[in-house]
């Protein structure tokens, strides 16, 4: 089989801008309800892809932190 | 106007998405389970909580449970609601005063959600918040379910396992609520 080399991909080096829920609580070490309050609440701004899920920015997150 | 196709069986290949569906979701089932138990258990006992609260208030607080608050000074700890989150008062001329208080394990600080001079009025709004949170998590949940049965079964239309995915998921919920609450009646019945 030809070898063929690998390409480094640019997504395996750009960093994501948005996490679902429970990738943020993942990244929080926090449980999924608390995600959810923390919107509820208005303190993690989240927006919407196109079938309704909710995306948290990853700058939301950083900021989150940053004020813990 | 409902289609009344809507009440038919699943097809066997809407039975697998749904299984599917159940299988991948299963952290977020038993998670949200967890949750909705605890908002139910605190809306259960609002008035059982406020009457341990007026009563600890009237009563002196041992140094130990005397918290500093963000920018609001210092609050007696008095009655646990969920992790991290607690019910506390401080004194004020002719009463006391009551704040839901979340307690930050990361930073060791206190915030406040909500505060009132009422017990019950402050307990009342904390749970409508938990509520609203768990409404939010539903719609996020269906939404994310929709994506996962489009992305698997491409092209063809899944929207029925997936409402049924989350008929029958809300439904086993309020089933189970309901039936401990029944067991929890009938025990205080004697024959």
């Amino acid at each position: 089989m030809e070898n063929i080399p690998k390409i480094e991909e640019p997504s395996t080096t750009t960093e994501r801008l948005a996490y679902s829920v429970q990738e943020s609580a993942d990244l929080l070490g926090v449980n999924y309800f608390s995600v959810y309050r923390l919107i509820q609440r208005g303190k993690l701004k989240v927006c919407r892809a196109l079938r309704g899920k909710l995306l948290v920015p990853r700058s939301e997150l950083l900021k989150l932190l940053e004020t813990e | 106007m409902s289609n009344r196709f809507d009440d038919c069986r699943l097809t066997a290949l809407e039975e697998q998405a749904y299984a599917e569906a159940r299988e991948h979701f299963a952290e977020h089932l038993k998670q949200f389970l967890v949750s909705r138990e605890a908002v139910e258990r605190l809306e259960r006992n609002i008035a059982k909580t406020a009457l341990a609260a007026n009563m600890a208030a009237s009563k002196p607080t041992p140094k130990e449970n005397i918290i500093p608050v963000d920018g609001s000074g210092q609050w007696h700890k008095n009655v646990d609601l969920m992790d991290n989150i607690c019910l506390c008062h401080r004194p004020i001329t002719g009463g006391a005063e009551y704040a839901v208080v979340e307690h930050s394990p990361a930073r060791g600080t206190n915030e406040i959600w909500n505060r009132g001079w009422n017990a019950v009025e402050v307990l009342k709004a904390f749970a409508q918040e938990q509520r609203r949170a768990l409404q939010i998590w539903t719609e996020d949940l269906t939404a994310q379910v929709k994506e996962f049965l489009v992305e698997k079964y491409h092209g063809q239309d899944m929207s029925r396992a997936a409402n049924s995915f989350m008929h029958r998921f809300t439904h086993a919920v309020s089933q189970q609520h309901s039936q401990s609450h029944e067991q929890n009646h009938s025990r205080g019945v004697r024959i």
